[in-house]
């Protein structure tokens, strides 16, 4: 299933685990979508070894249907690939009662 | 997700083609009387707010055109999907700022569990698809949505 997704040279990607219980739908996943669209990078994100969808996308998140405690590989490429990452990942590792009602 | 099972979430009757009202909570209204009519909520009013509950923490206008307001609640006894859509389109604060054409309206039982979190996103799945937005834009009767929905989903 992977080799759809063509990985270039410069891409970085890091496995991160979905901390809020709920999963990434509702307040954490419009945060991480709203995140993503911050960053020149190309983002992508999908479960381990499978295809990832465009982190951009509010639909393509919630296609992912991520539940607390599964882990995600996050994949970037672009100048601002690794603060792009580091963002990224700190919404993931927030549980959910710490996100605020923006 | 197999056939059987979306059979019976979205029936002929929660499919309706008759434009909805052009705002967002107005539309949300709209599609839960659909539910309402076709017997499937016990308490209309616990299940608005629920949905509208779930739209405060952030917007189910998931972009590409499409709108998912969903809930869990107690109001439904077994999970329920109503579809309309809008010709010209419904302001859902989407992040995208496209106006939502296809709309769904997912309810299922708070005992739920996995079930919830199932059918939002094999729905998005299927809809991350050009050809199946199109199709759905496009369907002339229930009975052709309901078949490209059962396709889409299994």
């Amino acid at each position: 299933m992977n080799e759809a997704h063509a990985t270039t040279p410069q891409m970085i990607q890091r496995t991160v685990t979905v901390v809020p219980e709920e999963g990434l739908h509702a307040r954490p996943a419009s945060a991480f979508v709203e995140a993503a669209n911050e960053y020149e990078a190309d983002l992508q994100i999908g479960p381990p070894e499978e295809d990832p969808v465009d982190a951009r996308s509010m639909l393509g998140v919630t296609s992912l249907g991520a539940k607390g405690g599964d882990d995600l590989v996050i994949y970037a490429d672009g100048e601002d690939a690794e603060a792009a990452l580091d963002a990224l990942e700190e919404i993931l590792s927030t549980p959910e009662d710490e996100f605020d009602d923006e | 997700m197999d056939e059987t099972t979306i059979d019976q979430v979205i029936t002929e009757d929660l499919i309706v083609l008759e434009e909805p009202p052009a705002n967002k909570e107005d539309a949300i209204e709209y599609m839960l009387d659909i539910a309402v009519e076709a017997g499937r909520v016990t308490d209309r009013e616990t299940a608005l707010e629920a949905v509208l509950e779930r739209e405060e923490q952030s917007t189910t206008g998931v972009g590409k055109g499409i709108g998912i307001p969903h809930a869990k609640t107690d109001a439904v006894t077994e999970p329920t999907v109503v579809f309309t859509r809008s010709t010209e389109g419904i302001d859902f604060d989407s992040m995208d700022d496209q106006p939502a054409k296809l709309l769904f309206l997912l309810l299922v039982p708070a005992e739920g569990g996995e079930e919830h979190l199932g059918i939002l996103s094999s729905l998005s799945r299927a809809l991350m698809h050009d050809e199946v937005r199109e199709d759905l834009l496009t369907a002339d009767s229930s009975a052709t949505v309901k078949s490209i929905i059962v396709d889409a989903l299994t």
